[in-house]
């Protein structure tokens, strides 16, 4: 063996012990069985898990959600002095936003513009202004953008998942991926959920009865002045009962008011009336419904379900900022013993202000609001010291674990709306591996036979680096801590496909040789010689395509990508230098009168 | 074994009837594509669920379900939305239009309606009744188009210019049009077969790029060859010897990834179905594409400049 031949053995076997190298872990890990898994340490499992090929959620199931930060809403939360203009300018902020594919303060400034709508006016604690007004609100933006991403990881941590990613994209966007994720739903609202727990005192009786008389006179005028409106006709078709006014939805539970479920959507749109927002407004109180409901058997002998009203002081007394820890509970005594609830301890200042508020408010009613949901209104029978409470009325021990995580997590700033959600369950991403592993098996085994039938013998080498191909492929996607992901499966056995035509290429340049009376010492080497521009022409293109791919796609596509780039390369490793070596190899050693190609 | 040794066809004597062909299917292609194609989630926005029931379910009696489901507390109608098997009859995909005013949660409401209202199909735990869920706003749905489009187009540009550079820009302009006429076949003939586009079909479309040009280019990389020796007289003839001696690669490769892709078509899965769909009519456009589209509008241009 010449010095030439033995270096490029070293090379080839050099690479070819990295491939394993780096493929080893994964294969130790992907054949280990489960009882043996679990006996693995702490760092033993860190180590297989970041040196073994990851699969994608689509493969192993799971949740990939793209949070979006509700920027009307934070500018509507930064906002004073709100009136009818700026509420118009909002809603038409938001129509537009949504539908547009600008920047958020683009479209605020451009629609600012064209309302010509005085920002000093509603934003005069952030500029003077239009543009500090814009540079300071973008500023507020990015600053909650990075707390809401703060708290979803707190919150994402606390719920235990392995391998959580949370990433920012664009400047008001969220990227959260769960893998193995059972129960979606309950993964969503826990992302989801604002959490921005309020202390909130419950006005008495007789100005919950003014406020009500009010409003049912702010419907009877405008019922009268807009009987021709077909808005107001069809509010009135949809509840019968309200022609009579506000008061004619409720009845009363257990000296509470409460409203039927199918009079909600009514009772929105009493609220969101601007004469009753500025009663509300003017006597600083707000009114809402309880988180759950309670079945009643109605007039006619149907079930119906009903939700509590509560009328509120608007300003909270204390909020989640003062909450240290809170925990998931099972409650001792009482009438609630066995249920799941959540005791919540406050940090030194919150708890002072809470011996403060229930000392000045004995025999009142205090509502714990989550999210604008009263979860209960009891009676402070006695000044409360130490700062702590419990939180009742959950539906289960799930929902209360999930409360205490977001409590202790923290509130959102802004509220997050889910931009894009894809969610795999782990039945079908068992199917598709099974089904991939299959394709690539049957795929593979086809390219070898064909080959192997067209070439004879230098079939057989092709098929040798074609297998290598697919074990060197796999080993760089481990050193990369690559994904793989169904489309990447695909890539793999196209890639299969693919790292067969390099060889083709050169094979049939070299029989062109042959045929031409070239020994074959020399078709061997000018038909490589040739063939090899070509190969490089026609991969490097494809390349190409795979590095838009990578640049412009996302999770699975990006998987794809990957594998088909790193297929290009690996594949012309394979054929032009693996192949050509056992080639060369093989003629060094005799004289070889007749190629079987 | 011999396999189209040595083989003389004159190729580009059926040049007027390749361009025939070509013009009627890219014409066809373009009508398709006029009255509609089927855009998925991905680029329209929207919800779409796949449920797996533990028994055969029929279309009518999902639909039926779908009549009535509650949203915000209003009654709403769902059974005109797109609802079709997914690979067996015990697995149905639901895909429905981004609605106004559309409830958060809305896929998870519209899966807890469909578990309980077809309780009796449905499996006993419930989160294997949920195969998968996808959802994305009518924002994100443009950003996502407007990402394809530009990736195509910059993927086309990038590369008409490695091309140019490589050879000639008379040999780029044959391959680019040679690419275009692979895209839009490939995308007529699958809109008729109703498949919809999502990001992974516009992921096989690039592939195809790559592909039928990785098959242009072999083809091309002999014609200039010979064209060193034959200078650009007689460029028919050129052009036919070169397509004849890259022809059993020509053949080979595409037969090796055809087989491929029937194997992904086969056994891969409903999920990677239009993936592997679009690979195979690409291919087989692609490889015809190198020959009677590139090959055929060199020899064109060439007479054309010669005259």
């Amino acid at each position: 063996m010449n010095s030439a031949i033995r270096n490029r053995l070293v090379t080839i076997l050099f690479v070819f012990g990295l491939g394993i190298y780096a493929l080893l872990p994964s294969l130790r890990y992907g054949l280990m069985d489960e009882s043996k898994k679990s006996n693995l340490s702490d760092e033993q499992v860190d180590y297989f898990e970041s040196r073994s090929i990851k699969q994608g959620l689509d493969l192993k199931g799971g949740i990939y959600i793209v949070l979006e930060v509700d920027l009307p809403q934070l500018i509507n939360n930064l906002a004073k002095n709100k009136d009818s203009n700026f509420n118009q300018f909002l809603s038409e902020l938001k129509d537009e936003y949504n539908t547009s594919s600008s920047d958020f303060f683009t479209v605020f400034e451009s629609l600012a513009d064209e309302n010509k709508l005085k920002l000093p006016r509603y934003f005069i604690n952030y500029g003077k202004t239009k543009e500090q007004i814009i540079t300071q609100l973008s500023l507020q933006s990015e600053d909650s953008i990075k707390r809401v991403i703060e708290i979803i990881q707190n919150r994402v941590d606390q719920f235990g998942v392995a391998e959580p990613t949370i990433q920012k994209q664009g400047n008001n966007r969220v990227i959260v991926e769960l893998a193995g994720i059972e129960d979606p739903e309950r993964a969503r609202d826990l992302l989801q959920s604002t959490a921005l727990l309020e202390l909130m005192i419950v006005k008495n009786v007789e100005s919950t009865n003014t406020i009500i008389r009010q409003i049912d006179s702010i419907i009877a005028t405008s019922n009268a002045n807009n009987t021709q409106s077909d808005e107001i006709d069809e509010l009135f078709d949809s509840g019968s009962s309200s022609e009579l006014g506000f008061s004619s939805l409720l009845i009363s539970v257990g000296g509470n008011l409460a409203i039927s479920s199918k009079d909600l959507g009514t009772f929105k749109d009493i609220l969101s009336k601007d004469d009753v927002n500025q009663i509300l407004e003017a006597t600083n109180s707000t009114i809402l419904t309880s988180d759950s409901s309670i079945k009643l058997v109605n007039e006619i002998g149907e079930e119906e379900e009903f939700y509590t009203l509560f009328h509120l002081f608007n300003n909270a007394e204390l909020t989640g900022g003062v909450i240290e820890d809170a925990q998931m509970r099972l409650s001792q005594a009482g009438v609630t013993a066995g249920q799941a609830v959540v005791e919540v301890e406050m940090n030194s200042e919150g708890s002072r202000e809470w011996a403060r508020i229930t000392g000045a408010n004995i025999n009142n009613r205090i509502a714990i609001v989550l999210d604008k949901k009263v979860h209960m209104a009891p009676v402070i029978r006695s000044q409360i010291f130490g700062g702590g409470t419990v939180i009742e009325g959950l539906d289960s021990i799930e929902e209360a674990e999930d409360i205490a995580i977001v409590l202790r997590a923290g509130a959102l700033p802004v509220p997050v709306t889910i931009a894009e959600e894809r969610t795999v369950g782990a039945s079908l991403g068992a199917d598709s591996i099974s089904k991939g592993t299959l394709s690539m098996a049957v795929g593979l085994l086809l390219v070898v036979c064909f080959i192997v039938f067209f070439y004879k013998m230098s079939g057989l080498i092709a098929s040798f680096s074609v297998m290598w191909t697919l074990i060197l492929l796999l080993g760089v996607l481990a050193l990369l801590e690559a994904t793989l992901t169904l489309p990447g499966i695909a890539g793999l056995i196209l890639t299969v496909g693919m790292s067969v035509d390099a060889n083709v290429i050169i094979f049939e340049r070299i029989k062109e040789e042959l045929r031409n009376g070239k020994s074959v010492r020399s078709a061997i080497d000018s038909g490589y010689e040739r063939a090899i521009r070509t190969i490089v022409d026609a991969n490097l293109t494809t390349g190409i395509a795979a590095a838009v791919l990578y640049q412009y796609g996302s999770g699975p596509i990006k998987g794809f990508a990957t594998v088909l780039f790193w297929g290009i390369i690996v594949s012309m490793f394979t054929a032009i230098i693996v192949t050509r070596f056992v080639f060369d190899f093989v003629t060094s050693r005799k004289n070889i009168e007749k190629l079987s190609i | 074994m011999k396999f189209m040794e040595n083989t003389k066809i004159n190729f580009m004597k059926f040049k007027s009837f390749g361009f025939g062909l070509s013009s009627v299917l890219a014409f066809g292609s373009i009508i398709i594509l006029l009255m509609g194609v089927n855009l998925g989630i991905d680029f329209k926005g929207g919800t779409a669920i796949g449920v797996s029931f533990s028994e055969n379910v029929s279309i009518q009696e999902v639909r039926g379900s779908l009549k009535s489901v509650s949203l915000n507390d209003n009654l709403v109608d769902l059974s005109g939305e797109e609802i079709k098997y997914f690979g067996s009859q015990n697995d149905v995909m639901i895909k429905i239009k981004s609605l106004d005013n559309e409830p958060e949660n809305f896929g998870q409401i519209v899966i807890n309606h469909l578990y309980d209202s077809m309780y009796s199909k449905a499996p006993e735990n419930k989160n294997d009744f949920i195969l998968s869920l996808g959802s994305v706003s009518p924002k994100v749905g443009s950003e996502l188009s407007g990402k394809a489009f530009w990736s195509v187009v910059s993927a086309l540009v990038l590369i008409l210019f490695y091309i140019s550079v490589r050879f000639e820009f008379r040999f780029a302009l044959g391959a680019i049009l040679a690419l275009v006429h692979d895209v839009i076949i490939t995308l007529g003939i699958f809109s008729l077969t109703g498949f919809e586009i999502t990001l992974s079909t516009v992921a096989a479309f690039l592939t195809i790029v790559g592909y039928s040009l990785n098959d242009t280019i072999v083809i091309l990389d002999r014609i200039r060859e010979n064209m060193k020796s034959s200078g650009t007289v007689m460029f028919e003839s050129t052009i036919n010897k070169s397509i004849n001696q890259s022809l059993s690669r020509t053949l080979i490769t595409s037969l090796t990834t055809l087989f491929v892709i029937v194997v992904l078509l086969v056994y891969g899965g409903e999920v990677i179905r239009p993936f592997s769909f679009t690979m195979l009519v690409g291919v087989i456009v692609g490889t015809y594409s190198s020959i009677y589209i590139a090959s055929a509008l060199l020899a064109t241009i060439y007479q054309s400049s010669n005259k």
